[in-house]
């Protein structure tokens, strides 16, 4: 594990969550939408965002060099889109994962295959191309937001040389 | 058998003051070691600071998991934006979205500074600007979160 991989990885998970929180607070409309959320459940959600965050950060780092190279940094944001795209669909293959056990052990053993599982085959497609939509567009904002605060880190040009 | 809420909700504070701790007291650690005399000590300082850096973001994971579960307890309760306790939330979070975002420079800035071996002297005077900023945010988002336990809530 790297210490770029997981700053910024961790960073991403973080930020977008209280982005949301600040923006849903702001509005008046956390208390009920957290009211209705199981603590375990939130708390799940949570690590399993992290977690997703960090295996597609990590992929989409494999091969760069993001504190020596600038060409590596120009070609990050690309990675950035591509690698969030598979995150809003990892993340919501746990969440569609989830739902569909509570759904069949809440259900009828005769209703399952009609009242859960075909309506959850039809649904899935479509929900991974609208995750993997929103994720990309998330993981391109990121991207242009990384590349902003490596140049506030002093990152701009090829002068990070790892020392002998 | 069912877990008591108010068990569960004492742990998840438990762990969000645990985790605040780590990393006030993580960067005023680092900032007290960079403003001792004697620039020698800059790679010992470093390789705190590099230390410092892996459980920063372990501990801004879970500050930003268990805040959400201390919010999610109040429900319904929980007061409105427009109110004194809303408006110093919202100053709260802001600042905590604020540290996050501009933490992740000064984590770069180390990696930085770590991987090309620059001048002793002048990277111990940048880990203590950095650490400063640091340790100034985390005692302006505290001062936020003792006010929100212990003000009125009104």
């Amino acid at each position: 594990m790297k210490l770029v991989t997981w700053s910024l990885a961790t960073f991403h998970a973080t930020a977008f969550v209280l982005a949301i929180v600040l923006f849903a607070y702001s509005r008046d409309a956390l208390g009920a939408g957290l009211s209705g959320l199981n603590t375990f459940v939130g708390l799940g959600l949570f690590v399993a965002l992290w977690a997703t965050t960090y295996l597609t950060t990590s992929r989409a780092l494999r091969g760069l060099d993001l504190i020596g190279s600038a060409r590596d940094r120009g070609g990050y944001p690309r990675r950035a889109l591509r690698w969030g795209a598979a995150n809003g669909m990892s993340f919501l293959a746990v969440l569609g994962l989830v739902a569909l056990v509570a759904a069949i052990a809440n259900t009828r053993p005769g209703q399952v295959t009609s009242g859960i599982l075909v309506p959850f085959l039809f649904i899935a497609p479509i929900a991974l191309v609208v995750s993997a939509a929103v994720g990309g567009a998330v993981g391109a904002l990121f991207g242009i937001i990384d590349l902003a605060l490596f140049a506030v880190a002093g990152l701009t040009g090829e002068g990070a040389r790892p020392a002998d | 058998m069912e877990l008591d809420p108010t068990i569960l909700h004492v742990a998840i504070r438990w762990l969000h003051v645990a985790a605040m701790a780590t990393a006030f007291g993580g960067a005023i650690t680092v900032l007290a070691l960079s403003t001792r005399p004697g620039a020698d000590s800059a790679s010992a300082v470093l390789s705190v600071a590099i230390r410092y850096e892996w459980l920063f973001w372990a501990a801004a994971g879970v500050l930003a998991m268990t805040g959400i579960g201390n919010l999610a307890a109040f429900g319904v309760a929980l007061l409105g934006p427009t109110t004194d306790w809303g408006a110093t939330l919202l100053l709260k979070l802001g600042s905590v979205l604020t540290l996050v975002v501009l933490s992740l420079p000064r984590t770069l800035a180390v990696v930085r500074i770590n991987s090309t071996g620059a001048d002793a002297s002048g990277s111990i005077a940048t880990l203590r600007n950095l650490y400063g900023a640091t340790t100034v945010a985390f005692a302006a988002i505290l001062a936020f979160a003792v006010w929100l336990a212990h003000g009125v809530a009104r």
